[in-house]
């Protein structure tokens, strides 16, 4: 049935309450979640010593990249990259911990991660510098200012002692500093950032993008924020043919192009070598340094796993893997690798367990791995992809990622002949999931009619376990969205079928690859683009409508944004057209900027490891910014607090065009007088509850009244879904008339991850009674914070009221009470709701199962609950490690519980 | 509004995703009106049979607003100055269409309970929910006391049936057989609860009588087609004897079924009753514990009884 035939009915009436933002009463029990297992001794070690850890930077990689890239003054820009990447790699100390069965990360501590300042110096440099104080001041660093990182966990939130705290998240020891400090200014004026930024000004109207930035319409430009991530890994070339192959491969490139016409291939082959050379050596570095412990082991286990470790290390550093255990170290290798050449968030193993399957199963065959072996290695997986730290800016870090990185692991979805691709791997990979709980990987169920019901279940064990993944993801939506967006490259069912979640939330073109293996031809999947969510970043749609009742300025600091729109708002068409005016505007000169700072990227930084892993560029002998990958319609237009936006235009609607309650300039006053409330800064939390009434707050009550009982998206009411099916048809649609770096169209991407907590502290109060500096609705289709009143049939209504398929995605967070998923036919309902979301065309549901009393606990006494996880927008984390915006967020969600 | 025309009925709520209140997952729709007057009910907002205002003391801010605009005088302010309160004159709440009240008041203290509402717009908001319920699932009456609006109740059980939507109720059984039996052959589930199964005890606890009750249970199990089980809300030291334990069971035996559904009474609705202007009166006691609950819970099964504890059913 067709969401057309609503009868709206007049529905408002029926709840019990008003709409109030508290959300359902709470019983007085804190309810806990169904408890998963417990890990193994050896993955239960491991996670209390990354407990113990603490979010470390280091300069030992950017010292000599800066060092070799001095040197080599005048050499090809890529040859030059690659020499620099080759000294950062063969020059990082290799650390292994006790216990471990897969070794390697970042750099030298075990939460470890460091500057790029090749991408951008300015952020990393001391508040007083002068550096910091120029970048302040064009504008790029206001989001900073508004963020706050977690106070828990592993950040390094104030210095101490010898170790410096940077961007509230990362400690440097005292003495690296000056290090830090003199690598930084070696890149002023050559830098991503600052190349970028000199052409960038050469776009016309440019000094309008600044004021975007300024007023934080936008949050972050991409080039050289984070340039690469959200998409999904490939790691066929290295397990089908070992560095060794590749270099060969690249030699072979080279006897077929040197001085041939396009001579930019013999450079990237050579490149390719170059940088495959260091990492060899960084893997041989580990490899004698298990040696060498094993040397001074007295323990005989520890001591002949650090040999057996030893022995792998030694063969992957130039062969193919042999086996599972081999196979799988070569996976997190090559992963790590791809992190340490670019500041990445939201790079995304895929389909593990699908890539991994045709060495695990001959292992099982064999009889050389058994079933509680695999469980050890996995868990070791997932507390090794937890170790996993992103160096970027405070604002980037807690205000987009809260410290998360996104390293999403897909399972389920269709095989390339398309039957069910679900494995026995992937119930060991989900059933770690429950036993092992760490916020990364996180996982994603790519949900299809023909994955068996065996497999949902573990899924639906597996959310329930609270852990906030998986989420479920729908496969069939988001093949629709790849055939349609990468259909004119070439892009074919089949092929489409590889997808997987790339990043956060992100629908990410795979391809195919034949996986040759004792003669045998496994076709594994993996990622065949570039990241996927570049190009203009979180534009925050409630502050384009602010910016539209005022004409342009940003009433916040008086500055005017836009020019004047012109119009007199008399009707709602004039306050849609207003809209759509200033939104096509920002993203306008947001593309052309943006493209700017990816040329300089792709230039002075370019991406040689991930290239080098990702079909066609070693065919092409080219890299993925000279559109080595074979998919290449990669750039997005991102947008944050979706629901606040439509909940503020029908509220206007309503009360000024339709019912004329109010007169704009009613609303203007209110908007400019808080409703007559404090502001969040002033009261501490940032959630609509909790905000507190000035003294003159009685002029403005019947004006926020009415604006708090306008419709809320979320109730199944056509008054107000229809605004939002209006609003996604337009934007979607609107997105594929900008180009990107890669002279393709863009499209449209909705997840909010963490923006909305920073977004809407610099927003005014909006039409829909929402209070200034308090949080935006989370997600795209998710309701404001207890605005939805009748379950989540009624939120889902709402949800799938326009075609999901149009944009890269979209994305519905839940918060449920633990009591109503309990036991067997707990399980059962809960699949049959996700099922129900699936089959009406929703592309993403994820749930947080947990009751909000124990996170109001869990924020008066972090200690207590250092391993609480927690599901966000798009990912999960440790509950002591977000920013306090968005805690009151998850808190106040709508908890649907037992009635 | 002249109440005797309507061809609709008063409802307080809709909720999608209830998944204790019959086979899979279902839709709830709550009727107003209760002849019961349960110590625990946890919905108070549901007892009376037509729309009310509801009032959140803790928001108002006694500013009278409702008082001036109320066409029925039926709002006036009670205690001292300190602790000072509004009360409505429910009687005459009922016979108010326009609400006033609850429009002009601006912080959110005022809300109205309830509203009327056609089977036909019912019946297209339920359909909408269809695709959610899986295999089992669909719509559950409950309350307040569904067959306290027989004629709208039977409708809309017969408008689902004929749609093929599986019904269900959760009744107190305090109603006239006539109320009940129109329903009959459109209802596939039936939820009846067995308070106390001696006369006194039950109303003391519900300010009713059982005799009605019982016949009824026993004419249920007697002429229904669909599956009957029983529900016992279990109250610490009132319905938990074992004396009361072994009175139920045999009287559901001797109505020919075997299901019993124990519901332990919490104190969910107590913050509710305020809003409906009641007061809560259910004497402070413990949660049933788990260990309690599972000893109740074997009791029943060694006299032949198939019985279920809270949520935790096999439907």
């Amino acid at each position: 049935m067709s969401n057309t035939g609503k009868n709206p009915a007049d529905f408002k009436d029926c709840p019990a309450e008003s709409i109030n933002y508290y959300g359902n009463k709470p019983s007085q029990q804190v309810e806990d979640r169904e408890k998963g297992r417990k890990p193994t001794p050896r993955a239960n070690k491991a996670r209390e010593l990354y407990f113990s850890a603490k979010s470390s930077t280091s300069m030992e990689f950017p010292y000599w990249y800066t060092r070799r890239w001095e040197e080599l003054d005048g050499e090809i820009p890529v040859i030059r990259r690659a020499e620099s990447l080759k000294a950062g790699f063969e020059h990082l100390t290799p650390v292994i911990y006790p216990g471990e069965l897969l070794s390697m990360g970042k750099a030298s501590y075990l939460r470890s991660s460091y500057p790029m300042p090749w991408l951008s110096e300015a952020f990393f440099m001391a508040s007083e510098d002068k550096l910091y104080q120029e970048a302040l001041e064009s504008g790029k660093l206001t989001a900073d200012t508004f963020t706050t990182v977690g106070k828990g966990g592993g950040n390094v939130t104030k210095s101490a002692g010898k170790v410096i705290s940077i961007a509230g998240k990362f400690g440097l020891r005292l003495e690296e500093m000056p290090v830090m400090l003199e690598v930084a200014k070696k890149w002023k004026d050559r830098s991503v950032d600052d190349i970028g930024h000199k052409y960038e000004q050469m776009v016309p109207g440019y000094k309008e993008k600044e004021a975007i930035m300024r007023s934080v319409i936008c949050m972050f430009d991409s080039g050289y924020t984070l340039p690469q991530g959200r998409e999904v890994m490939n790691y066929y070339y290295p397990l089908q043919y070992g560095i060794d192959g590749i270099i060969r491969i690249c030699e072979e490139g080279i006897n077929e192009v040197a001085g041939y016409p396009e001579m930019d291939r013999l450079y990237f082959y050579k490149a390719v070598i170059i940088m495959l050379r260091g990492i060899k050596s960084w893997i041989r570095n580990y490899a004698e340094e298990a040696r060498f412990l094993a040397s001074v082991e007295k323990e005989e286990q520890q001591k002949a796993e650090y040999l057996e470790m030893a022995g792998i290390l030694d063969h992957i550093s130039s062969d193919p893997p042999r086996n599972f255990h081999e196979a799988l170290q070569m996976l997190w290798t090559f992963h790590v690798a791809v992190l340490n050449e670019d500041a990445i968030s939201g790079l995304s193993p895929g389909r593990v367990g699908q890539v991994l399957f045709p060495f695990w199963k001959r292992d099982m065959d064999k009889g050389i791995i058994d079933r509680a072996k695999t469980i050890e290695l996995l868990e070791c997986m997932r507390i090794k992809f937890t170790e996993i730290d992103c160096f970027a800016s405070m604002g980037v870090v807690g205000g987009v990622l809260s410290g998360n990185t996104f390293n999403n692991l897909a399972l389920g979805g269709l095989t390339k002949d398309g039957i069910s691709a679900a494995n026995e791997l992937e119930m060991l990979i989900l059933e770690t999931g429950i036993s092992c709980e760490t916020p990364q990987p996180t996982l994603s169920v790519l949900y299809d009619e023909k994955l068996p019901e065996e497999f949902l279940l573990k899924g639906i064990e597996c959310t329930k376990a609270g852990a906030g993944y998986p989420a479920w993801v729908n496969n069939q939506v988001a093949m629709e969205f790849l055939l349609n967006n990468y259909g004119h490259e070439g892009m074919q069912l089949e092929e489409a079928r590889a997808w997987a979640i790339g990043g956060c939330l992100e629908s990410s073109p795979g391809s195919w690859m034949p996986l040759n293996l004792d003669g045998e031809i496994y076709w594994i999947p993996g990622g065949s683009a570039p990241a996927t969510s570049v190009g203009v970043h979180f534009i925050s749609l409630p502050k384009v409508l602010e910016t539209v009742i005022f004409d342009g300025v940003d009433m916040r600091t008086g500055e005017r944004i836009f020019p004047s729109h012109g119009y007199k708002l008399e009707t709602y068409d004039e306050l849609w057209q207003g809209f759509r005016d200033y939104f096509s505007r920002a993203v306008h000169v947001l593309t052309l900027t943006n493209n700017i700072q990816h040329d300089a990227w792709r230039k002075i930084s370019p991406s040689l490891v991930n290239s080098m892993l990702k079909p066609d560029c070693l065919e092409k002998g080219r890299d993925l910014g000279q559109m080595g990958a074979r998919f290449n319609t990669t750039f997005n237009i991102e947008s944050c607090g979706n629901t606040t936006l439509v909940n503020s235009l029908a509220s206007m609607k309503k009360n000024i065009y339709d019912d004329k309650n109010f007169s704009l300039e009613d609303y203007r006053k209110a908007i400019l007088d808080n409703f007559g409330y404090h502001t969040a800064q002033e009261t501490g939390s940032y959630s609509l509850v909790d905000q507190k009434p000035a003294e003159h707050f009685t002029e403005y009550r019947k004006i926020h009244r009415q604006s708090l009982d306008a419709p809320k998206f979320g109730n199944d009411d056509l008054y107000v879904d229809a605004i939002f099916k209006q609003w996604e048809d337009w934007f979607c649609e609107m997105t594929h008339n900008y180009r990107s770096l890669y002279d393709q169209p863009m499209y449209a991407c909705q997840i909010s991850v963490s923006t909305h907590g920073p977004m809407g502290a610099v927003t005014l109060a909006s039409p829909d009674g929402r209070l200034s500096g308090t949080t935006f609705s989370d997600g795209s289709v998710s309701a404001y914070p207890g605005t939805d009143k009748h379950g989540p049939y009624a939120l889902f209504n709402s949800a799938t009221c326009w075609n999901h398929s149009q944009s890269q995605n979209s994305q519905l967070n839940m918060k449920i009470h633990p009591s109503v998923v309990r036991g067997r036919e707990g399980s059962r309902k809960f699949l049959e709701l996700i099922r129900s979301y699936m089959r009406k065309g929703g592309f993403h549901v994820q749930f947080n199962i947990v009751d909000s009393r124990m996170l109001k606990e869990a924020q008066a006494d972090p200690d207590k609950f250092r391993s609480l996880l927690v599901r966000v927008a798009g990912f999960t984390q440790y509950w002591v490690e977000l920013g306090k915006q968005i805690q009151d967020e998850v808190i106040a969600r709508t908890e649907y519980e037992e009635l | 509004m002249d109440q005797s025309k309507l061809t609709g009925g008063f409802i307080f709520d809709i909720q999608g995703f209830s998944v204790h209140d019959g086979p899979g997952c279902r839709t709830l729709i709550f009727l107003k009106g209760c002849p019961l007057r349960c110590l625990w009910c946890s919905n108070p907002e549901g007892i009376r049979p037509f729309p009310e205002p509801l009032y959140k003391e803790s928001k108002c801010l006694f500013d009278l607003y409702c008082l001036k605009a109320c066409p029925h005088e039926a709002i006036t302010v009670i205690g001292d100055k300190d602790n000072r309160l509004l009360e409505f004159d429910k009687e005459k709440c009922s016979k108010c269409d326009t609400y006033d009240c609850v429009g002009v008041c601006l912080t959110g203290a005022l809300a109205k309970g309830g509203s009327y509402i056609e089977i036909e717009d019912l019946y297209n908001r339920i359909k909408r929910d269809r695709q959610y319920w899986g295999e089992n699932g669909g719509v559950t009456l409950t309350g307040g006391e569904p067959f306290a609006q027989p004629e709208f109740a039977s409708a809309l059980f017969k408008r689902c049936y004929e749609a093929m939507i599986h019904t269900a109720v959760e009744t107190s059984g305090d109603i006239p057989w006539k109320n009940l039996e129109p329903s009959l052959p459109w209802l596939e589930w039936i939820f009846f609860d067995l308070k106390h199964m001696d006369g006194t005890s039950h109303k003391n606890l519900t300010s009713s009588s059982n005799s009605r009750i019982l016949e009824n249970a026993m004419q249920l199990g007697r002429e229904f087609k669909g599956r009957l089980v029983f529900r016992l809300p279990l109250v610490p030291g009132m319905n938990d004897t074992d004396e009361n334990i072994l009175a139920t069971a045999g009287f559901i035996l001797s109505t020919g079924r075997h299901e019993l559904n124990i519901l332990p009474v919490h104190h969910l609705g107590r913050e509710k009753y305020q809003l409906a202007g009641m007061v809560y009166k259910l004497p402070g006691f413990e949660m049933t514990t788990r260990e309690k609950l599972v000893e109740v819970q074997n009791r029943f099964s060694d006299l032949g009884i198939t019985c279920y504890l809270g949520s935790e059913t096999p439907f």
